[in-house]
């Protein structure tokens, strides 16, 4: 959908880009100043941080960095936390979307049911089950393993994916699995090879959102994982100690290190969400 | 089948003999430590735990969290009767639901005594001691102690014309108002925020009236008694009728008061003891050696200041496999000369001996006004229903600073609080 | 969206039927129950993970509270639980907390998310850079963007005072503590607002838009008689998710003020959390995690009804 053909005259489709970029750029700085601000944190020393007034130019210095990339834990913390999101991720997707073309496409007795079902149990603050689920855990004897991080978080992402996909898959219009099916295909097989590379667009956004509450969950992480298993929010709560502290340079450090490969992800994948959109297949 | 049985019934019959052995041999790999993550940890994991690896071969795997998930993990652990935790550090206001999972020290001290002679009970503060008892069992050995004491900035009192800090409320208050230089600085600092903090920056002016909280066994509530509702308003007054207190201190809580005094913003203030130490630190505050200590003023003259108590144990779980081991790694930290060398950096051990040596009085300052006001001071209560009551008294306390409530009304509504959270957890008649 | 499940059944699986496709028998085995097949492992997965913990959550909501022993051992209390809740002032204080939250909260969110919605939607040159631009606060770690703004809310050294030249203390005064978390919130969570109108602008067929532009339509009467109505499915799903979420929000409030000052930002959530992590009343925080549950149902169970009253309009 672009709005540029069409309507008005040239002058006012270049007052209109105009006005747009302007929009565009205002908004940029708003939301990406506090980003830029906690990159600069993690540029400062201590006394920097606190200095008054706030500091806009100084002199950096990566002290902070050093001291959060010296440390063997974070290296390991960091694995950990790519493993367990992509896992979370990933069992969400598979488990998840297969569920939400069931609940679009092919309505079975007690299938509303099961899906508002779904989304109540999304309702119920993740701090109930947190106890109750490592009791669970540790019966099974998956406590202090990555695995329980995944199962939890797949938890949370799942009736979030399974709703978003749903609202996709009914927007798709279905005489391109019927004549699918109508040739020979298995219903597996065309949702497969037909419907799933049109709702791409869809995947990517539901994938983003698992991601994000994936990689930056805190409190379960801290709960059901031990020293060798933990991820990076766990490690980075290390620096906002007690007695004597934030330490506010190691803590932006190891934030700006921690957002790095969820935003290379974003910026890959909405070159997807665009790419699958503006192919036309959709519009037919 | 049968080939099945007779290997595993060998294999039994292996296993019986060899028991002795085995048990003798059992040296654990590693032993797990849960504690919180306050940054005082230093000397016993960078110090003391290789000392202990090289001397022991085991390995202690330090599992340090936020105040939060370090609660939730030792509830939710002991409380499933894990054999996870070999060393637990638990707080004060812990130690009434730990205590049943814990082992009885008492017996246990005597087993550290005989392998090291120099190991002395009675030099342990009794303030200490009965902090780390519950219901007569002793939980574990205390290994660090805070207590609130009273800082000032010398030179600025002399300034104003006062040689001597506050001994009672009148003379705080006519100090407090001559040094009250807003907004550059304040008189009196505090940690305003709704939250943990709360309880410590108060509850010293509640003790030193003579107020209490409740009476356990009985279920009494005292908190609304006409002491304790004097020594709230008096509390809310510094804020909302003297205006001595920085505005922001309502958002403050433990890095921020350190905060506060290292950038001049108060000329006193009742807070962590240890705390003395990192605002009179030139290389870190702008008042680096500009503080003075003295224990808390009472109303009406300075042998009536009470504080409060807290900190943490160090004990061996009931559950654990490993608990000689664990024992003695907890002895060797606790010990006087490693607690001597933590004291250097930032922590604060419950030892009479060391809290009063002349160099640590020398390098540090406040350690015989902490010792002082530790003989006198009151624990933190142990009770399991303490954590509810404590939060529920934040919310009275953040209503009176706010000027929303009268200290009389906000109390006498604690108390109704505290009546249904008694009754919950079924305490005295409730 | 919704509404058609009449007609999926009439023509869907019943036209498949007898129609002799598929080769072997168990492919058409597979084919009959794929829907159920197809939903066996997210049902699975939830009822085994999170349906037990939930339930016995629920369980736990009607159990007496026993502070020293073992974590589950209270007795059976009845309704003790809710009626203590229900007369509890902080209780109370924190439900009215939390509507006037979420109402401001979504709303905001929803607006702003639709706006830069519709601005990245548009095909110019280099709009893949804002696309990832403000995809960005969504994706800082909750915790480290609570810190950072608390230090910009700062009174004396933060940035936010310095531009606007005062001393408020924004998050220590019970009248601006509340908007302030607001503020962090909209701006953590208004791109992923964005991020899903996105993907719904760029799923709806361009023939109306075209067709009303080439009738002579202004941009704005194109925004609102057409646009707006095809994207009001996507709408519902943002609101009912953000509701949902900002309903139960808690990282912010957590780090920023705890629930002060003086209750003021005392939400449901920090309540619970405070019942069950900080008091370990943990009979009392369940009670009050499902009476959460409730009563959120109930408000997208109203959203739903009216849009779906509007729809059939």
């Amino acid at each position: 959908m672009s709005a540029l053909s069409g309507v008005g005259s040239r002058r006012s489709k270049l007052v209109f880009a105009g006005s747009v970029y302007l929009g565009l750029i205002a908004m940029t700085a708003v939301f990406l100043f506090p980003l830029l601000w906690v990159i600069g944190l993690s540029l400062k020393t201590r006394l920097q941080v606190f200095a008054v007034p706030p500091l806009f130019i100084w002199r950096p210095t990566l002290e902070n960095y050093a001291g959060v990339l010296g440390q063997a834990d974070f290296l390991q913390a960091f694995v950990n936390s790519l493993v367990v999101s992509s896992g979370a991720v990933l069992l969400s997707l598979c488990v998840g979307v297969p569920a939400a073309y069931a609940f679009a496409r092919f309505p079975f007795r007690g299938g509303s049911f099961l899906f508002f079902s779904l989304l109540i149990m999304r309702m119920l603050p993740p701090i109930a089950v947190l106890v109750p689920m490592y009791i669970l855990f540790s019966k099974l004897g998956l406590t202090t393993t990555r695995f329980s991080v995944v199962l939890a978080y797949s938890t949370f992402s799942l009736p979030l994916v399974v709703w978003i996909m749903r609202g996709f898959f009914e927007d798709l219009p279905r005489e391109l699995e019927e004549s699918a099916w109508v040739d020979g295909a298995s219903r597996s097989a065309a949702f497969r090879h037909v419907v799933l590379p049109l709702i791409r667009p869809g995947l990517v956004a539901a994938s983003i959102l698992c991601l994000q509450l994936a990689w930056n969950d805190f409190l379960f992480s801290a709960v059901l994982t031990n020293n060798a298993t933990r991820t990076l929010p766990v490690l980075m709560a290390a620096f906002s100690g007690g007695d004597t502290g934030t330490d506010w340079g190691g803590m932006t450090a190891s934030g700006v290190l921690v957002i790095l490969p969820v935003l290379i992800f974003s910026f890959a994948a909405q070159r997807h969400l665009v790419a699958g959109l503006s192919s036309g297949a959709v519009k037919g | 089948m049968a080939q099945l049985k007779r290997r595993t019934l060998l294999q039994a019959t292996a296993g019986v003999l060899a028991a002795p052995q085995i048990r003798a041999q059992s040296k654990p790999e590693k032993l797990v430590y849960v504690g919180d993550n306050g940054p005082w940890h230093y000397v016993m994991v960078e110090e003391v735990a290789p000392a202990f690896e090289k001397a022991t071969g085991i390995k202690i795997d330090f599992t340090l969290l936020p105040v939060d998930p370090w609660r939730a993990r030792l509830r939710a652990e002991l409380g499933s009767g894990s054999s996870g935790i070999d060393v637990a550090q638990f707080s004060i206001s812990m130690t009434g639901w730990m205590a049943p999972h814990m082992e009885d020290h008492t017996p246990l001290l005597a087993q550290i005594k005989a392998k090291d002679p120099s190991f002395d009970w009675n030099d342990y503060l009794a303030g200490p001691q009965k902090a780390a008892t519950y219901d007569g069992k002793l939980c574990g050995l205390p290994y660090r102690i805070t207590t609130g004491i009273f800082h000032y900035q010398r030179a600025l009192l002399e300034k104003a014309g006062f040689a001597k800090p506050p001994e009672n409320w009148e003379q705080f208050l006519k100090i407090a108002q001559a040094v009250n230089t807003p907004p550059d600085r304040y008189a009196y600092g505090l940690m305003g925020m709704q939250a943990a903090g709360m309880y410590p920056s108060f509850v010293s002016w509640l003790y030193s009236n003579g107020g209490r909280t409740i009476d356990f066994k009985t279920g009494e509530i005292f908190i609304n008694d006409a002491k304790a509702v004097e020594a709230l308003q008096f509390y809310g007054d510094l804020i909302t009728k003297y205006k001595l207190v920085p505005p922001e201190a309502m958002t403050w809580q433990f890095e921020e008061i350190v905060a506060g005094g290292q950038r001049d913003r108060y000329a006193m203030v009742q807070m962590f003891a240890p705390y003395g130490t990192l605002i009179n630190d030139p290389k870190i505050s702008t008042t680096g050696g500009k503080w003075a200590w003295t224990t808390v003023p009472g109303p009406h003259n300075k042998d009536e200041g009470r504080t409060w108590i807290d900190g943490h144990t160090l004990g061996v779980p009931k559950y654990t496999k490993n608990k000689e081991w664990a024992l003695e790694f907890i002895a060797m930290c606790c010990s006087h000369d490693w607690q001597k060398k933590a004291m250097v950096r930032g922590n604060a051990p419950p030892l009479r001996s060391v809290l009063n040596d002349p160099e640590m009085v020398e390098r540090i300052g406040w350690p015989p006004v902490g010792a002082e006001a530790l003989e006198t001071g009151i624990p933190t209560p142990g009770h399991p229903v303490w954590d509810t009551l404590e939060v529920q008294m934040r919310s009275a306390i953040a209503q009176v600073q706010a000027g929303q409530k009268t200290a009389k009304v906000a109390l006498d509504e604690l108390a109704t609080d505290w009546q249904r959270s008694l009754r919950r957890a079924g305490v005295g008649r409730g | 969206m919704g509404g058609t499940t009449t007609a999926v059944r009439s023509t869907g699986v019943g036209a498949m039927r007898g129609s002799g496709y598929g080769t072997a028998g168990a492919q058409r085995w597979i084919d009959r129950q794929f829907a159920h097949l197809a939903v066996l492992p997210t049902t699975a997965l939830m009822l085994l993970i999170f349906g037990i913990p939930l339930l016995f959550s629920l369980y736990l909501s009607f159990q007496g509270w026993s502070p020293e022993q073992a974590l589950f051992a209270g007795n059976f209390a009845g309704t003790a639980n809710y009626q203590d809740l229900l007369t509890d002032p902080q209780f109370l204080k924190s439900l009215s907390v939390t509507f006037l939250y979420t109402a401001l909260t979504v709303t905001t969110e929803l607006a702003c998310g639709l706006g830069i919605a519709l601005l990245l939607n548009i095909d110019l040159p280099w709009i893949g850079l804002f696309r990832t631009a403000l995809v960005v606060p969504m994706m800082i770690t909750p915790i480290v963007a609570a810190l950072c703004w608390k230090l910009l809310l700062d009174p004396d050294h933060g940035v936010v005072n310095y531009w606007i030249g005062s001393h408020i203390v924004w998050l220590g005064r019970p009248d601006t503590a509340l908007i302030s978390v607001m503020v962090v919130n909209l701006w953590q969570n208004a791109p992923y607002v964005a991020v899903l109108l996105l993907a719904g602008l760029r799923s709806l067929p361009s023939e109306p838009v075209e067709a009303a532009s080439i009738d002579g339509a202004s941009r704005w009467q194109v925004f609102w008689h057409i646009t707006l109505p095809l994207l009001r499915p996507y709408i519902l799903v943002a609101l009912l998710l953000r509701t949902i979420f900002e309903f139960r929000a808690f990282d912010n409030i957590y780090v920023m003020t705890s629930g002060g000052p003086a209750n003021a930002t005392m939400t449901l959530s920090m309540f619970t959390y405070l019942a069950s992590f900080v008091r370990f009343d943990l009979s009392l925080g369940a009670a009050a995690s499902w009476l959460m549950l409730v009563m959120c149902l109930l408000l997208c169970l109203f959203f739903i009804a009216v849009i779906r009253r509007r729809d059939a309009n």
